[in-house]
């Protein structure tokens, strides 16, 4: 299953801010086991992967309610 | 028992933490958890353990591949930084920080305790908030003319001009007409960044993840502001005004927030 960006709602794209906050700001303090930051950059790498993703983020949510 | 890590999401003043006991608050990153402050001296950092297992660097890197395992994380890691960030004077970690044992997150709460102390200090009673700017660029193009000197002067121009001169006049506006667009876009974001700026405590331009069409248009640009609390009636109006006045050319501005000060937490 593909998705495309233009049916993307306002709470999906508040949920891409809400990764991009979370996975890339923050103070960064080396802890013990250390993430690499092209780690990072590779959850935003592929867009079918991410929107398939905020899918799954929605569902965890709504189960959580 | 399998062995485990610790997870660590950010870091408040022992005294605060005290306020916000453990079985308050929402759940934590990996479902078998519960969140706990793990405490040095005036300094406490909310942590839960998670299996060492699916955090080791190999297997994380391999997690983090798998968008939906990371977005579901991030997700809560949120949850967890929205509700101690509203309560809170707190530092946000960025994803991903785990120690060991807990006597790592001791360790590091008291190597870092000045630092720490510091941030905690400059974010209080303090939220980060997000402007997005967006453009339709159809709004822009067909608005142009009005709001750049040059053309205006030369439409007049060739209003006036002989029709041969006029056709040529004509093919100079369409041609002027795309750097004009991309040069006003760039003063207006430029004012946006100066107002607001003006309005917040500190400012960040970030980058834009990636330039799709939205019912808004495209996004152009994205700012993170630092401001207190008692000011974010004054830094509303002044966004409101600014979207009022930039309407007309297809810019609008979206607010978000309040964010835990994700932007904010450099070392001075």
């Amino acid at each position: 299953m593909s998705f495309d960006i233009e049916q993307l709602d306002q709470a999906d794209l508040s949920l891409l801010e809400t990764l991009d906050h979370v996975l890339n700001r923050g103070l960064v303090i080396a802890g013990e086991i250390t993430i690499s930051v092209a780690d990072i950059d590779l959850v935003f790498l592929g867009l079918n992967v991410l929107l398939s993703s905020v899918e799954t983020a929605h569902e965890v949510l709504r189960k959580r309610e | 028992m399998s062995e485990l890590a610790y997870y660590v999401y950010c870091i408040a003043e022992n005294a605060a933490a005290a306020q916000l006991p453990a079985a308050s608050l929402p759940a934590a990153i990996e479902d078998e958890s519960k969140l706990e402050w793990v405490v040095s001296n005036d300094l406490a950092a909310l942590s839960s353990t998670v299996p060492r297992a699916s955090y080791t660097e190999e297997s994380l890197a391999e997690h983090l591949s798998d968008a939906s395992w990371t977005a579901v994380r991030a997700m809560r890691h949120e949850t967890v930084m929205e509700y101690v960030a509203r309560r809170a004077s707190v530092v946000p970690l960025r994803f991903g920080t785990i120690y060991l044992e807990r006597a790592g997150v001791e360790r590091m709460l008291e190597e870092k305790r000045r630092e720490l102390a510091q941030i905690i200090e400059r974010l209080r009673g303090r939220e980060e908030w997000g402007v997005n700017v967006y453009c339709d660029q159809t709004t822009l193009m067909s608005s142009i003319t009005s709001v750049s000197p040059v053309l205006r002067d030369l439409v007049d121009r060739a209003a006036q001009a002989s029709p041969g001169q006029s056709y040529l006049m004509q093919k100079k506006i369409e041609t002027l007409k795309v750097d004009e667009v991309r040069a006003a876009l760039t003063r207006i974001i430029d004012e946006i960044e100066h107002e607001l700026s003006q309005q917040s405590e500190d400012a960040k331009r970030l980058r834009v993840l990636k330039v799709e069409a939205t019912e808004y248009g495209e996004l152009k640009a994205k700012f993170a502001f630092l401001i207190k609390r008692a000011d974010f009636e004054t830094f509303r109006d002044a966004a409101e005004r600014l979207a009022q006045t930039h309407q007309a050319t297809g810019v609008r501005l979206e607010l978000t927030g309040p964010w835990p000060a994700y932007n904010f937490t450099r070392i001075d």
